[in-house]
């Protein structure tokens, strides 16, 4: 019996032995050694094409900037442009009569004095200003005041809080969406951010003398439209009269007289491209025409720089359903729709001055939205560089990814490269956004072997940039240098020393609302103003970005300088 | 009338045996008995200890050894009739209630026993496997559609026919042993399992029959949705690799939220005789949803987005009948030693009892996809899509439930160096198809295990 103990007790140990001294590789989820052995689908021919539109370390000016400026307006873009970032940032929504806006919120409350303006629901003005309209001949609509009521109702029953679809766009120019930001950040306050006349008493005391006059603007910075911020990208800026009121005068189209407004809100608006039409909810009415054609004037304080615009669909509830559809026609109005208007001009910089909006890569579509992302596929096919936006919670909200792991990883790229993207845009994590971390060595180099473009948000710090550029494994080699780690030549304006430098770059593009410490990092460490940068995307060849602005401009100089 | 009473209670007394329940593996070793008071005390113990190496594609499995089980058993029979079991388990360092049950049971006079049990212990037709103690079993786990298909131990009371050609079990039960639950009732069990043997000789039997169980799932959650409160009831299903080492089981598993009642149905064979075994077990589960969508449509009736239309709600947020299924065939060839033997009152297998070799093997399945026909899966996601794409709404109307699905193949080889202890080797080969896991496909494990039973 004892013998018998004594082999079952050697049994065991050897048993026990034999399986805890087994290889240490399969002892925990190792995510970089995942995102090494996973397949990655890899862009297509046709979509890298489309990817090599777009600048290599493009910096994108989110919102133009949140720091500097009162965000996505008149001074945000113009500055950024000044600044020599390669991308005005926004996000579209659009109004109530259809107007493409580039406004983040999806209410107004935060950028605008909309609360103080118009209280929580439909606009007091807004049966006046049915009366006031007219058609562009300029005879009044004079609409019945029964219909006047019930579509006044309508609205009513439409309403949601501040929600810029309330709104019809002449009544957002009333707004002021600059006084909020001196008030908030009053170190940062400028006196020409806020407006000084009050719009709507303006407006109300025209009516007692002219039914039909327009209202009356705030004069100066407003909500603005998509077709305002190509402007400044062409280095425009607004046309304004003498009391500092921009000028852009509108009408009921020609085509609905005779149409009662219930007739003209029972019909949904549409949007036909390339033969295809998208319908949008009955509750947008595009009855309203607005005459751009004197509505800007060139900049006098433009220094030739001509970014690109960079522009983001959002999720469903905060949109038109032909949004897609909308935007490509304003592209098209703009002559900003490669599509149909290819650019011939192919350097992204010329003369020290930035040139990404005059080439094919003037566009860059983005979106969290996958609806959005399906509908642009319809809309563009993949045709006009397109970048999803990664985000993550748990638990995982609406289009969150709920696995920021390397098959979850894998899984969006296939999913986004299936639907014509061409670019990841993660989160990145650290001070002041404070963001979930989805831009880790391995997230990009799941990207990078994707042959996708990562343009990682937002990087507002210092430590923010010299981590993701470069310091992040502050040299020391790592299982993603076959890919990720990149020698650069010294260049007349980089300051590293030695003739190069060779480090991890986890970017390829960055959102910043410091555009000037990314465009100063980029330059001193010789991303930027080289003629023989490696082609990540190319190995074995050279980037050549040597004509880019080799200075970088003071930021608040650059504010005076521009008018504030 | 009077005098064919005593006669009758007589007869009882003098036929009654103590029909053993499934509880000890073998005889044990401690027994005390006061014969003048009619009573039997006695005290077993068990202990397994498992090894496990596992070898898989991408998802990784924690190879190492474990204490799998250690228990105290104990049992108490007064008289021929009355029979008390209750054992407690310690594996893992942590302490827990198993079996505990009373037992009366006769023979009559056709030699047939009559047995009622009432107390914690395993559902009828929670699968022949479970029936089986694991001590008993000649595989190192029992196969993987019992541990996700079946029903373990419930508090209830059952009554128990067997018969040379006829077993019939049924019972009643209740879900929660303690009655530990945050809302809702302590749910109701129906069960059964019903046989009919053409032989129930010691070492010569074969059985063939059916199970069914019933159960109305009582115990859930108070689900809160803006403001509306409703009972929310979720059944798991899942099973780990055949393993008590790493039991994680995200191979094979899933989580029906607003179940309401889950019928069984279940179908058998086992042949034994001196050298060779067979078994084999089909279950088919069925899983019914019920939820107040009504007053979470109600409830999420909050702002202009709202969803307008109770009927556009529950197209969103869809609940359909679930179904799963699961089989498994096991085979044993004795190469040398102690005869296999049949135990003809629980109508279950017995494991070795005594000096023996045998060489085993099994193949089992069990589905836990119940997948909807042109539904998305998302992986980055982890979420089923209705319309086939991908959409913002969370609400996308999707049913599908991806649990996966495991092919198991396992061969083995078990050692009994007496009554008490024996060693154990498996090798199983895991063949997987799940959605959430789409870099695993095939996993490989080999288990030993060294067990005393006394």
């Amino acid at each position: 019996m004892n013998k018998q103990f004594v082999k079952i007790g050697i049994l065991g140990l050897a048993a026990a032995f034999a399986m805890t001294s087994c290889s240490d590789e399969q002892q925990f989820t190792d995510y970089n050694k995942q995102a090494k052995d996973i397949d990655v689908q890899v862009l297509n021919p046709e979509l890298a094409k489309v990817r090599d539109y777009v600048p290599l370390y493009a910096v994108i000016a989110h919102r133009g900037s949140t720091y500097w400026t009162p965000e996505e307006t008149e001074a945000s873009w113009r500055w950024a442009r000044e600044m020599g970032a390669d991308y005005l940032e926004s996000d579209l929504q659009a109004t109530k009569d259809g107007v493409v806006l580039s406004l983040h919120d999806d209410n107004l409350k935060r950028t605008t004095n909309i609360q103080s303006t118009f209280s929580d629901q439909v606009p007091n003005i807004r049966k006046a200003f049915y009366r006031s309209l007219t058609y562009e001949d300029g005879t009044p609509c004079n609409f019945s005041e029964e219909d006047i009521e019930t579509q006044y109702n309508n609205d009513l029953g439409n309403y949601y809080s501040y929600y810029p679809r309330n709104y019809y766009y002449a009544e957002l120019l009333m707004l002021d969406a600059g006084s909020w930001f001196n008030e908030d950040t009053p170190e940062l306050a400028r006196a020409n951010f806020a407006s000084t006349n009050d719009p709507l008493k303006e407006t109300q005391d025209a009516w007692r003398t002219n039914p039909h006059a327009q209202v009356s603007y705030s004069n100066d910075l407003y909500i603005s439209a998509l077709a305002d911020q190509i402007a400044y990208a062409e280095g425009k800026k607004l046309n304004r009269d003498s009391k500092g009121r921009r000028i852009l005068p509108y009408h009921v189209k020609n085509s609905l007289k005779g149409k009662s407004l219930l007739e003209i809100c029972g019909t949904a608006p549409s949007t036909t491209v390339e033969g295809k039409t998208y319908t949008a909810q009955s509750r947008y009415m595009d009855f309203l025409v607005y005459d751009f054609s004197n509505a800007y004037v060139n900049d006098p304080s433009d220094t030739g720089n001509r970014p690109g615009i960079y522009i983001e669909f959002k999720e469903s509830w905060a949109q038109p359903k032909d949004m897609e559809a909308r935007v490509y026609q304003e592209l098209d109005k703009w002559g900003w729709n490669i599509i149909t208007k290819p650019a011939t001009d192919t350097e992204f910089y010329r003369n020290g001055k930035v040139n990404v909006g005059n080439t094919n890569g003037k566009v860059i579509l983005q979106t969290f939205s996958f609806d959005a992302v399906d509908r642009a596929y319809q809309v563009y096919k993949g045709r006009i560089p397109m970048c999803y936006l990664l985000w993550t919670s748990s638990p995982a909200y609406a289009t969150d990814i709920a696995y920021d792991t390397p098959t979850g990883v894998a899984d969006f790229i296939k999913y986004m490269q299936d639907r014509g993207c061409h670019i990841i845009g993660p989160a990145i994590s650290g001070a002041p956004n404070n963001y979930p971390e989805m831009n880790c060595p391995w997230q990009a180099y799941m990207v990078r072997r994707a042959g996708m473009i990562n343009h990682p948000y937002s990087f507002d710090s210092q430590a923010q940039i010299t981590k993701y550029m470069g310091y992040w494994n502050y040299g020391f080699t790592t299982e993603f240098d076959d890919l990720m780690k990149l020698t650069i030549p010294k260049t007349s304006v980089s300051t590293f020393p030695g003739e190069s430098a060779t480090w991890p770059i986890y970017m390829d593009g960055c959102f910043t609302n410091h555009s000037e410490m990314n465009l100063q990092y980029m330059l001193d460490n010789g991303m930027r103003c080289n003629a023989k940068l490696p082609n990540p995307f190319h190995p074995g060849t050279y980037y050549d970005n040597s004509q880019a602005p080799s200075t970088v401009p003071d930021a608040q100089e650059t504010l005076k300088h521009i008018g504030y | 009338m009077k005098n064919s009473k005593y006669i009758l209670m007589s007869a009882l007394a003098a036929m009654a045996l103590s029909a053993t329940a499934q509880d000890f593996d073998n005889d044990p070793t401690l027994n005390i008995e006061n014969k003048e008071n009619k009573v039997k005390f006695t005290v077993g113990a068990r202990f397994m200890a498992d090894a496990a190496l596992y070898n898989t594609e991408f998802t990784p499995l924690h190879s190492g050894a474990t204490i799998s089980d250690a228990r105290i058993r104990t049992s108490m029979a007064y008289g021929q009739n009355w029979y008390f079991y209750a054992d407690f388990g310690f594996g893992g360092g942590k302490f827990s209630q198993k079996n505990i049950f009373l037992q009366y049971s006769a023979k009559d006079g056709n030699d047939a026993t009559h047995a009622v049990k009432v107390g914690y212990y395993n559902d009828p037709a929670g699968t022949m496997a479970a029936q089986t103690s694991l001590g008993a079993y000649h595989f190192i786990s029992r196969p993987g559609m019992a541990t996700s298909l079946g029903e373990g131990r419930e508090l209830g009371a059952t009554y128990k026919y067997s018969s040379n050609n006829v077993f019939l079990y049924q019972g009643v039960f209740t879900e929660s042993a303690y009655n530990r639950i945050d809302a809702g009732y302590n749910g109701l069990t129906l069960s059964g399992r019903w046989l009919y043997r053409q032989a129930s000789e010691a070492n010569n039997a074969f059985h063939v029959g059916v199970s069914a169980r019933y159960s109305k799932l009582g115990g859930g959650e108070e689900y809160t949705t803006k403001g509306a409160t409703v009972l929310k009831k979720t059944l798991s299903l899942g099973q780990p690799l055949e393993t008590y080492v790493d039991q994680n089981n995200r191979f094979s598993s899933c989580v029906l939220p607003w179940a309401n009642e889950v019928i069984d149905l279940g179908a058998e064979a086992l042949f034994v005789n001196p050298d060779f075994f067979i078994r084999a077990e089909y279950k088919h589960k069925i899983v019914t949803k019920h939820r107040d969508s009504y007053r979470i449509f109600i409830a999420q009736q909050d702002n202009i987005d709202g969803w307008g239309d109770p009927d556009v709600w529950e197209n969103a947020n869809k609940i359909r009948t679930n179904h799963f299924n699961g089989a498994y065939v096991e085979a044993g060839y004795k190469i040398f030693g102690k005869d296999y033997t049949y135990n003809k009152h629980d109508a279950v297998l017995n494991g070795l009892n005594g000096k023996s070799l045998e060489i085993v093997g099994r193949f089992n399945f069990t589905g836990l996809n119940d997948l909807t026909k042109g539904e998305y899966y998302s992986v980055g996601r982890d979420q089923y899509y209705a319309e086939g794409y991908m959409v913002d709404w969370p609400a996308t109307g999707a049913t599908s439930v991806g649990g996966g699905d495991i092919y198991s193949t396992t061969v083995g080889l078990n050692y009994a160096f007496n009554k008490y202890a024996q060693v154990m080797l498996n090798y199983t080969w895991h063949h997987i198809n799940i959605d959430r896991l789409p870099h695993d496909k095939n996993v490989h494990s080999v288990q030993a295990r060294v067990q005393f039973t006394f």
